[in-house]
């Protein structure tokens, strides 16, 4: 039963990470929900899962492979820049789809009680099918561009492990900033777009560290992505290692997922008053 | 501090909303920063120093008219929200029923949607395995278990998701209205499955508008009213208590000045009158008419759903009207007389309350409903034949009959 005996007062919080154990079952039921809904039922949903990050990939190619020509070393373009994408495609669905999962489900949310985090929390699974399919892309066009495989790649789950943290961090903060603040809505679509053009997805970071005067490299290196895409790489492909500013990418992960989580705690108990 | 024979104990209770506050936009709270006099917040206790106990094994329930803080009340038991004010203990394991099919995704099949509303609700998935078969039984939908609930008629749906709910085993269960959905015969069943469960030992707090389902299966009952505790005691005497009152209420309070109504009140119905062709004195067999002045902001008309409930004095439903029966839809505006009317009346003398419901096209966007919004009396009998005022006490309704031998 999910209720055991309690006690209910004003400043009795709804949200204990004990209590999260319990409701673990909840987690992955909402978890398979979303697959169910997404890839599933329809035909159309695995197609536009592939369609999506193939054009992006594409279009990546075109703009920075060709127009701009950038270098990316020993390791072709095309195979750099999906790699990015990888990397990039999961934060980015994890966040836009926690970010906005609370607003979502607001007939549950005021109908019965579990705790709420889990609804942002339950996204980090489903975006692994997004981020799966683009590996799938990534290894056929290694194959194809004969690029071996590093032998960092015994390290690629500390990263994976990090885009997890991020993104949840990220998707939690807006999801609890999106109930009280409905503007905040606007913000996800637009991190998203932005994002994938701050982020070395389709360049190196070096980049940014040669072009840009070093508070601007600061503040580059303040999203907790472009860290993470850098070790995405590093362990896949063994370009070099992440540069030592990725350090402010784990500082600006750890403040986002501190400030998340208290945020969240915070309005919790209100969730059902603001929706 | 707390007495284990509890399995519920309110203490000093209360809530405070804001009204406004909580659509508030980042500018409006930028602002507020700023400008500390800038708008006074509009606040009301929709709860204040409510206390009570509830025993282990006892089922108790919760009345009041829309606005006492029944909705806030059930809120704060099951977790939803905070209070304000004052605790709760909760002794033993607890599941709140507040709505059936809460989480249903209607892409999913009634199966992969038992799975899914019944871990909401707290089931382990073992449990739902163990009961599925049963669940299913339940519900009466077998051969569409496979199927996407949106394909379903909502009287399936309700069924299926009133079947899980029904298979929770909590020490203590909270339900709010959820019978007020569905067919008679479904009803029945889950008053049936209800009543089994308060007889099997459980705590049940059961809020209802149903005065007889109240009656019938909660012992003592708690009678709210703007958010405080008017009433508590034995289930009868209580709404007896209540009743009369809302006889009282109904008979002396203009439904425009009325403040226990509920919806968004973008239209508000501010007048009743009762008719029949020969003045106001209402006579079964002839002709009975409705009017309800509406009056609103705007000057909009609204596509609506309309239903006036019939209830005799002992708060039984008798009959409803409504635009939903037909399946049609009105549109209705500031100013605008909606005028019901019944060719014939066949209901036997006695008093009668109506209920006035609007909402905007579906009966979940609730524009103004309003609980014994008038009082009319049927003063005689002349149905069957127009001078004989024989009638049979007990009955409610007049059943047009012929008879013959052969």
């Amino acid at each position: 039963m999910p209720t055991k005996s309690h006690v209910i007062t004003k400043d009795q919080s709804l949200f204990s990470f004990s209590e999260l154990t319990t409701y673990k079952e909840l987690f992955w039921m909402l978890a398979w929900r979303d697959f169910k809904i997404r890839y599933a039922q329809t035909f159309v949903g695995l197609l536009w899962a592939i369609i999506q990050p193939s054009f992006t990939i594409l279009i990546l190619y075109v703009v920075f492979g060709r127009f701009a020509n950038v270098q990316t070393g020993a390791i072709p373009h095309v195979v750099y820049s999906t790699c990015g994408v990888m990397a990039w495609t999961y934060f980015a669905y994890v966040m836009t789809n926690a970010g906005s999962s609370i607003i979502s489900a607001q007939a549950m949310v005021k109908k019965i009680y579990f705790p709420r985090i889990i609804i942002p929390l339950s996204k980090a699974v489903v975006g692994f099918i997004d981020m799966g399919i683009t590996a799938v892309i990534l290894i056929v066009l290694m194959l194809l561009f004969e690029v071996p495989v590093s032998g960092n790649i015994i390290y690629l789950p500390i990263f994976i492990l990090g885009s997890i943290v991020a993104a949840l961090s990220v998707g939690v903060l807006l999801s609890a900033l999106t109930i009280r603040y409905r503007d905040f809505q606007y913000v996800i679509p637009f991190a998203v777009q932005l994002g994938l053009y701050i982020t070395p997805t389709a360049y190196p970071a070096e980049f940014a560290i040669q072009r840009l005067p070093e508070w601007a490299t600061v503040l580059y290196f303040l999203n907790p992505m472009a860290g993470i895409v850098e070790g995405y790489r590093w362990a896949i492909l063994g370009t070099e290692l992440p540069h030592i500013m990725s350090l402010w990418s784990v500082a600006s992960m750890l403040v986002i997922l501190i400030a998340a989580l208290f945020y969240f705690k915070r309005i919790d108990g209100k969730i059902a008053d603001y929706v | 501090m707390s007495d284990s024979n509890f399995a519920i104990e309110v203490e000093q209770l209360s809530k405070l909303y804001n009204l406004g506050s909580t659509n508030a936009t980042l500018r409006e709270s930028i602002a507020a920063l700023f400008n500390k006099t800038s708008k006074k917040e509009e606040s009301f206790w929709a709860l204040k120093d409510v206390s009570f106990g509830v025993k282990t094994g006892e089922s108790i329930g919760i009345i009041g008219k829309n606005g006492a803080g029944k909705s806030t009340l059930l809120k704060i038991l099951s977790r939803i929200t905070l209070p304000t004010e004052g605790r709760v203990t909760i002794n033993g394991t607890v599941a709140s029923l507040l709505e059936v099919g809460t989480g249903f995704h209607p892409e999913l099949t009634g199966r992969e949607n038992i799975y899914l509303n019944g871990s909401i609700l707290g089931m382990a998935r073992k449990e739902i395995q163990a009961k599925f078969d049963e669940i299913v039984a339940f519900s009466g939908i077998e051969r569409f278990l496979d199927t996407p609930v949106k394909r379903y008629s909502s009287g399936m749906y309700v069924r299926l998701a009133f079947a899980v709910a029904a298979h929770l085993e909590p020490e203590i269960l909270i339900v709010d209205e959820v019978l007020s959905v569905g067919d008679a015969e479904f009803q029945r069943k889950c008053l049936g499955k209800m009543g089994h469960v308060t007889s099997s030992g459980r705590t049940v707090l059961f809020v209802s508008h149903n005065m007889e389902a109240v009656r019938k299966m909660c012992s003592r009952t708690v009678w709210l009213e703007k958010g405080q505790i008017k009433m508590i005691g034995p289930s009868s005497e209580v709404i007896d208590a209540y009743l009369s009152e809302l006889k009282e209420n109904a008979e002396t309070v203009r439904p425009g000045e009325r403040s226990d109504r509920e919806g968004s009140g973008v239209l508000r119905a501010q007048e009743i009158r009762f008719s029949n062709p020969e003045g106001t004195h209402l006579q079964s067999g002839k002709p009975m008419k409705v009017e309800i002045d509406y009056r609103g902001e705007g000057s909009e008309k609204l596509t609506c759903i309309a239903t006036l409930g019939i209830h005799d004095v002992n708060g039984r439903r008798v009959g409803t009207l409504s635009t939903k029966l037909t399946r049609s839809l009105i549109d209705l505006g500031n100013g605008d007389t909606l005028t019901w009317e019944i060719p014939r009346l066949s209901l036997t003398p006695g008093k009668y309350f109506i209920n006035i419901f609007l909402a905007h096209r579906t009966e979940a966007d609730v524009i103004d409903w309003l609980q014994q919004a008038a009082a009319f009396e049927v003063m005689s009998a002349s149905f069957h034949t127009e001078s004989d005022e024989v009638y049979y006490e007990k009955d409610i309704v007049f059943i047009d009959h012929s008879f013959r031998v052969s």
